[in-house]
């Protein structure tokens, strides 16, 4: 795998189960994989249209703007997220357990809630608050940074044990406890936009095209994916590979600012429990991989994944079943998902 | 070689400060909780530890070590608990004798091992991947077996003494949990480092393509690997709602943090940074001790979290800062 990652791998978490991306590989067009590709991609959006057909056509307020606006903006909070989960992916490779991750994302979330609902209820203005939040978001990712760059902690263990303090912290602020917050901002975040839309949808489409202009379309973004995949040919090149790492992983550190600021005005407070999160935008943001067309994390997929989540909780719940099966779809998909990419690679290799 | 040795003497000596920073680490927080909370070193109180916070903790640990040696993860070990759990209180509630209800507790877990190994040896997944996979699945499908997330509660009475004894049993005067604690870590360590299929695990952790091309058949230890991950951790579930009588969906996760933690903190004890059960033993005792001494020093609850995650945090920072300087002579 990764033979020179910026980073230390222990053993060789590295090898994956099946196949060998270091083995050459060969040179013809592989117009069968190609094919495959197309498949699993044009399968997945075909899943993704097939599901919201049928919500349609079983529950009569499925298809209504206002549900979709809902959807849009009840998935926000866990957008925001999995977009910064997939800068750390993008910039660590795509190898989870050894290449990027941040699993402290859920929980820098919760204790940027703290802060900005604490310094809101202490009396600060926003402009304090939201600096106060952003800046917390920003420090846990440069310590997440820090940790992986300097210290040479795989990503996986480093934001583990970093999550684990920042949770810790949050119970130190709160007292675990909720801490309601109302302030101008958090109205305006929690009103409704044009078209009856919540303006929280309006700020995850906004995030996203942002984002997603500023990775998938900037000679930076580019350096960011080369970093990622081919970190030994980065280097070559001249790249400074330990500065992107680091960056991906303070531009997640944001997002955890972000999202703490959005479920501040999602749930008029902070509340307990942000570490719940943590799986579901993990899966997500996986998932996002098969919305693009080489297979790879790209912030349009990530976004067009926690929509597919998003609605599917929403149908769930508007056809009265059981939101429980919920993580058992989002498993079976990951699983699913993961076979076929699996799949198609070894044939690749072979 | 002779000649460096007196220039690289000063990297030597870190690097032996950085390999023994678990020992520094342990042998500082006992001096500490001592010092701090004069209860901590009472005997009932080191029992306690050990019974409490060690014994359970240790298993899934030492279950979390094959799979890490062997080069993957194993993220559902959680849910091996919960399936072993539900399977052990079902068969009581249905009144098989316990012998039965713990064998078809054991199969339970077991079952979420077969999965793994389908997902991870069969198709290829990579280990972290399907184990989260298997985790959502696990998790969903125990909602449903309980209606939604209920608790399954034994009746207090009409359960047989024999349930019991798992968890508040004890053998010439040692609790049962501990014991079995012990009788695990021993036979892992043996496995591990002194069997073939412990020296063909390791082989795969550290390269898989070479094991794969002497001609071992690679996918069946892969298998066995998850397979024996979760039946170690089946033990954990039939122990844990023998100690509390009830079976609470999902709450085998509880443990997967503290035990990947405990593991990879004991690879620093290693010179290559390998997976080892005697690491992970004393990764364990680590955040046992921590976690009984915050609590005696009378530290603000919230706070232990911190200083849990603080402590993890620099061992793992001394550990890996360590082998990278190793890595580099």
């Amino acid at each position: 795998m990764l033979v020179d990652a910026p980073y230390y791998i222990p053993g060789s978490l590295a090898e994956p189960a099946a196949g060998n991306p270091q083995e050459p590989r060969n040179d013809r067009p592989a117009y069968g994989r190609q094919a495959a590709a197309l498949a699993l991609r044009g399968g997945s959006l075909a899943v993704f249209i097939g599901v919201l057909v049928f919500f349609s056509v079983t529950a009569p307020f499925f298809l209504t703007v206002g549900n979709i606006g809902n959807v849009l903006g009840q998935s926000a909070i866990a957008g925001v997220l999995a977009i910064g989960l997939t800068i750390v992916v993008i910039g660590g490779g795509s190898n989870v357990v050894t290449g990027g991750i941040d699993l402290s994302l859920a929980a820098n979330m919760g204790l940027s809630a703290a802060v900005y609902a604490t310094l809101v209820q202490a009396g600060q203005g926003d402009a304090v608050a939201i600096m106060a939040a952003l800046g917390t978001g920003l420090v846990i990712g440069a310590v997440n940074a820090a940790a992986v760059t300097l210290a040479g902690i795989v990503p996986l263990l480093a934001t583990l044990a970093v999550m684990n303090v920042v949770a810790g912290l949050e119970l130190v602020l709160t007292q675990n406890t909720v801490v309601p917050a109302s302030s101008e901002l958090l109205a305006a975040l929690s009103a409704s936009g044009p078209l009856g839309i919540p303006v929280l949808a309006y700020v995850l489409l906004g995030f996203t095209l942002l984002v997603a202009a500023a990775v998938q379309f900037t000679p930076l973004g580019l350096r960011l994916y080369a970093v990622g995949e081919f970190p030994q040919a980065a280097r070559a090149a001249g790249l400074p590979v330990k500065a992107f790492v680091a960056g991906s992983f303070i531009a997640s550190g944001l997002c955890g600012g972000i999202a703490g600021i959005l479920s501040v005005s999602f749930l008029s407070g902070s509340t307990t429990g942000a570490g719940d999160m943590l799986l579901p935008v993990v899966v997500t943001a996986l998932l996002g991989s098969v919305f693009s067309r080489r297979l790879v994390p790209t912030i349009t997929g990530t976004l067009l994944s926690t929509l597919f989540v998003g609605f599917l909780i929403n149908g769930f719940q508007l056809l009265n079943i059981s939101s429980t099966l919920v993580s058992g779809v989002q498993g079976l998909l990951i699983l699913l998902v993961v076979s076929a990419t699996t799949l198609l690679r070894r044939q690749e290799n072979i | 070689m002779p000649a460096r040795q007196l220039s690289v003497s000063i990297p030597t000596v870190t690097r032996s400060i950085g390999r023994h920073a678990l020992i520094a680490a342990l042998a500082a927080v006992f001096v500490l909780f001592a010092w701090l909370a004069p209860a901590f070193l009472s005997g009932a109180n080191l029992l306690s530890v050990l019974v409490n916070n060690f014994a359970l903790l240790a298993i899934v640990a030492t279950a979390m070590t094959f799979a890490v040696s062997a080069g993957g993860i194993d993220l559902s070990v959680g849910t091996a608990i919960d399936f072993a759990s539900f399977a052990f209180v079902s068969l009581v509630l249905a009144g098989q004798p316990i012998p039965l209800a713990a064998l078809g507790g054991l199969a339970g877990g077991v079952v979420v091992g077969l999965f793994n190994a389908v997902l991870i040896a069969g198709i290829g997944i990579s280990p972290f991947l399907a184990t989260l996979g298997t985790l959502f699945v696990g998790r969903s499908v125990q909602q449903l077996l309980t209606n939604g997330g209920n608790p399954v509660y034994l009746p207090p009475t009409g359960v047989p003494d024999a349930f019991r004894f798992l968890g508040h049993g004890t053998i010439v005067g040692i609790p049962v949990p501990l014991l079995v604690a012990a009788l695990v870590i021993a036979g892992a360590w043996l496995g591990l480092s002194r069997s073939r299929f412990g020296r063909v695990v390791l082989a795969t952790g550290i390269q898989a393509s070479v094991v794969r091309y002497s001609g071992i058949a690679l996918r069946r230890y892969t298998a066995a690997t998850y397979i024996l991950v979760s039946g170690i951790a089946a033990v954990v579930g039939l122990i844990l709602t023998s100690t509390v009588t009830v079976y609470i969906p999902s709450s085998g996760n509880a443990f997967l943090l503290n035990a990947i933690g405990a593991t990879f903190i004991g690879t620093t004890l290693s010179p290559h940074g390998r997976p080892n059960i005697p690491g992970t033993v004393l990764g364990v005792l680590l955040l046992s001790i921590v976690a009984n001494g915050l609590l005696l020093s009378g530290l603000n609850f919230y706070w232990q979290q911190v200083g849990t995650g603080l402590l993890i945090f620099s061992v793992l920072a001394i550990g890996f800062a360590n082998r990278k300087a190793a890595a580099r002579t």
